[in-house]
């Protein structure tokens, strides 16, 4: 009943037919009154506190919830694929089995340590179940492709004592900045150059998260001679690069110019675009703003990491000092000083790292649950440049990868329901930047920390399957209802605003839409949200991704 | 979540932007205003945020529509796009770290680029409670917005300190030159100005004063 009063009450003062979707005097957002709301999702009160939202209010998401489903099941489109639609999937309630457990996924391995089947089985059941919180931290090394899928464990320790080396290093060059005390990495870099040039392209060679853009510098760089046996192994993934490289031309053509030839990281954006999009940045631009943003993340995570009661105030004000994190305040728990200074460490890394991202903010925010899983600073850096791989693009400066998810989750919504797409048109709302903060962030700021990584695990899980090219015979059976995909957060976040469909047509301006997606946390539930987005990648799957790739060949 | 449409009464309606580097304190000062509240550690702006108030002008219900951007500069480009529409703005930089002062005059000129010419500015210096880290003086922040013809006050949301005087007089002077246009016009403002209406703030010459910190009466 409530949701219906809701949506009742959005009719009245829905009213209006003007076509201003901000003009000054819209009747939007009215629901936001100084007393009974908080602005937006916002931030500060949503840390910890995501799940105390009005019982009365989430449950009538529930009701509207239901009513839609229904809507939805009948609509025109679902018709043709109605027989696949209808299988549950992995996510539904009634499937969904234990998360994968610290004996299952012992027995995963064989007797040398590799994963059976090259991790076939592993990938499907963290994909349909989650992972066991207390096997995160090794479990995240395989999904974020630190450690290959195909390797040994002799070959992962010899791995991971190159990955510390190398992240030594950049903490290092991180420390010198420091004491400089200036932004440019100029200098640095020439000192350097021989010895990072040969050390950055070894870690895009090496095994991992390769996307179209490694394979574009491997086979361009005569260096590609090196002695890991891990090589061996990339090779053999390679065909599942060719199907990336399909869906992603734009980053192969741009990454053609950059790539081998300087000390970063193979980067999107060509040369030109650049030097448009000059902006005022510079490292230590980044040092201030990743100081700022460490200081003020987020905190959920405490309850959560182990760990964190063990930090000894000495051990945290070291570690502060030791990145140069000064201005905190006195009273701040030693755990979060420590969670702190960890986010200054890696983030600051990473910017050297990857100095053509270098560090945005959202960043901290996907940092921040990794780093309350894994206490190793080299293994949760690395964790992170996996993640990076693909997230790296929305945070690029042209703004090309976020506007292509963007243009993704609208496309579902086109395809799923055009009266709603209309409807966003006549807002002007059709681009979908209402969700930015969701692709952005990927639901962190949405969801609660525990359901946050749900999600990230699912989501890795699909991501890490198609890099690994496993899409064909042991795959068979799930593709024919939910091929794993790229982009199962873009359909998670078009499901969303397709279960708001009766709601959204209530509102008269973009400004509405806008409130009611920072309005959302605190009441999302994962596995239902994945249930969605699953008859979704089931129904449009194989239209999207065409139409995906017809847009970027013009 | 607050979806009492039952409260949607007012006047007018006023949309205001909150720009200015990361971490100046914009979303505690919007949090300050509409629901009296301060975090410590809020987390950083992604893309844009808004919340609304309403306040009372002569005998005249003004709600305002308060939109937080994000500050990092690689966001201007998504940010810019909300200033559409905007009539006024509180432009704020942090007391105590000079480079966000410095940066006013990139923000000021985003704003303008963006926004209606006859906007309503106002600088904002805040974190005032900071004394003893204070890096820029009241006179070189006043002589500044002088020059550019805004506004100016010193806030901490920490104490609340100028935070309501802010943002009314920011809102009065709108719905001044609102109503001053529409006596002009020899129109009743309400009706001159339904719903759902741009409302053109008036010349410049309307909003060059400088107006000393807390003279406003709230």
């Amino acid at each position: 009943m409530k949701a219906l009063r809701r949506s009742h009450t959005s009719t009245s003062s829905g009213n209006s037919s003007s076509p201003l979707p901000s003009s000054t005097s819209l009747p939007s957002s009215s629901s936001t009154t100084s007393s009974t709301s908080p602005p937006s999702s916002n931030s500060s009160s949503s840390s910890s506190s995501s799940s105390s939202s009005s019982s009365s209010s989430s449950s009538s998401w529930i009701h509207l919830r239901s009513v839609l489903f229904v809507a939805n099941l009948s609509s025109p489109s679902s018709v043709t694929s109605s027989d696949r639609s209808r299988r549950k999937s992995p996510w539904s309630r009634r499937k969904r089995k234990w998360a994968l457990t610290p004996h299952q996924w012992r027995s995963l391995f064989t007797p040398e340590g590799k994963l059976r089947d090259g991790g076939v089985g592993f990938l499907k059941r963290v994909r349909s179940r989650g992972v066991d919180p207390s096997i995160r931290a090794e479990v995240w090394l395989f999904l974020l492709g630190v450690y290959d899928l195909n390797s040994t464990s002799e070959e992962r320790e010899a791995v991971n004592t190159q990955k510390r080396k190398e992240y030594e290093k950049l903490q290092r060059r991180c420390k010198m900045l420091l004491k400089r005390g200036n932004g440019s990495t100029d200098d640095l870099e020439e000192e350097e150059a021989d010895d990072q040039c040969v050390r950055f392209m070894d870690d895009y060679k090496t095994p991992g998260p390769m996307t179209s853009q490694d394979v574009v510098s491997a086979a361009n760089t005569d260096s590609s001679d090196t002695d890991s046996c891990e090589d061996n192994e990339d090779v053999q993934l390679l065909p599942s690069f060719v199907y990336s490289d399909e869906k992603k031309p734009e980053e192969e053509n741009n990454n053609n110019n950059s790539s081998g030839e300087n000390c970063s990281p193979p980067v999107a954006s060509s040369p030109e675009i650049q030097v448009e999009l000059t902006l005022h940045e510079d490292f230590s631009t980044w040092q201030r703003i990743i100081r700022l943003d460490a200081l003020r993340a987020d905190s959920d995570w405490a309850t959560y990491s182990s760990s964190s009661t063990a930090i000894t105030e000495t051990k945290a004000r070291g570690l502060a000092e030791s990145v140069g994190l000064k201005d905190y305040d006195d009273n701040l728990e030693s755990c979060r000083l420590y969670h702190a200074a960890r986010l200054v460490a890696i983030l600051e890394a990473y910017a050297l790292f990857d100095p053509e991202i270098g560090y945005c903010q959202g960043m901290s925010d996907l940092l921040s649950p990794i780093l309350a899983v894994i206490s190793e600073d080299h293994e949760a850096f690395w964790c992170f440049v996996g993640f990076m791989k693909k997230a790296r693009h929305n945070f690029r400066l042209d703004e090309a990868g976020i506007q292509r998810q963007l243009g993704i989750v609208s496309k579902i919504i086109k395809s799923k329901d055009s009266q709603l797409y209309k409807h966003l048109e006549n807002l002007q709302a059709e681009d979908c930047s209402f969700v930015y903060r969701m692709v952005l962030v990927m639901f962190r700021r949405e969801l609660s920390f525990e359901q946050t990584l749900c999600l990230w695990e699912v989501m890795w899980a699909d991501q890490a399957a198609i890099r690994a090219g496993v899409g064909k015979s042991p795959w068979s059976r799930i593709r024919q209802q939910a091929p794993p995909t790229d982009d199962l957060l873009l359909y998670a976040i078009a499901a969303l605003v397709l279960r708001r469909k009766l709601i959204i047509q209530k509102y008269s301006s973009m400004d509405e839409i806008v409130e009611e997606c920072n309005s959302m946390a605190g009441q999302l539930d994962v596995w239902k949200l994945l249930d969605d987005a699953h008859h979704l990648v089931v129904t449009l799957h194989d239209k999207i991704e065409t139409l995906s790739s017809q847009s970027l060949s013009i | 979540m607050g979806a009492y449409r039952a409260e949607d009464d007012y006047d007018y309606l006023f949309k205001v932007v909150l720009t200015g580097d990361s971490g100046v304190g914009k979303s505690n000062l919007l949090s300050r205003f509409t629901r009296n509240d301060f975090s410590n550690d809020s987390r950083a702006t992604i893309g844009v945020e808004f919340a609304t108030r309403s306040i009372q002008c002569d005998d005249k219900i003004v709600k305002a529509q308060i939109w937080d951007t994000a500050g990092q500069e690689r966001y201007r480009a998504i940010t810019s796009a909300y200033y559409r529409g905007a009539v006024g703005a509180l432009l704020v930089y942090d007391v105590t770290r000079h480079v966000t002062f410095e940066n006013v005059e990139r923000w000021l000129k985003e704003l303008r680029d963006h926004t209606d010419a006859n906007i309503v500015i106002m600088l904002v210096g805040n974190k005032a409670d900071l004394r003893h880290l204070r890096a820029i003086s009241t006179e070189d922040a006043k002589g500044f917005a002088e020059r550019e013809n805004t506004f100016f006050m010193e806030t901490s949301a920490l104490e609340a300190l100028n935070v309501e005087n802010a943002f009314t007089e920011v809102l009065t002077e709108i719905y001044r030159v609102v109503s001053k246009k529409a006596l002009e016009a020899g129109d009743d403002p309400t009706t001159a100005l339904p719903k759902g209406q741009t409302i053109n703030v008036g010349g410049r010459d309307d909003i060059s004063a400088v107006k000393k910190p807390g003279c406003c009466s709230a």
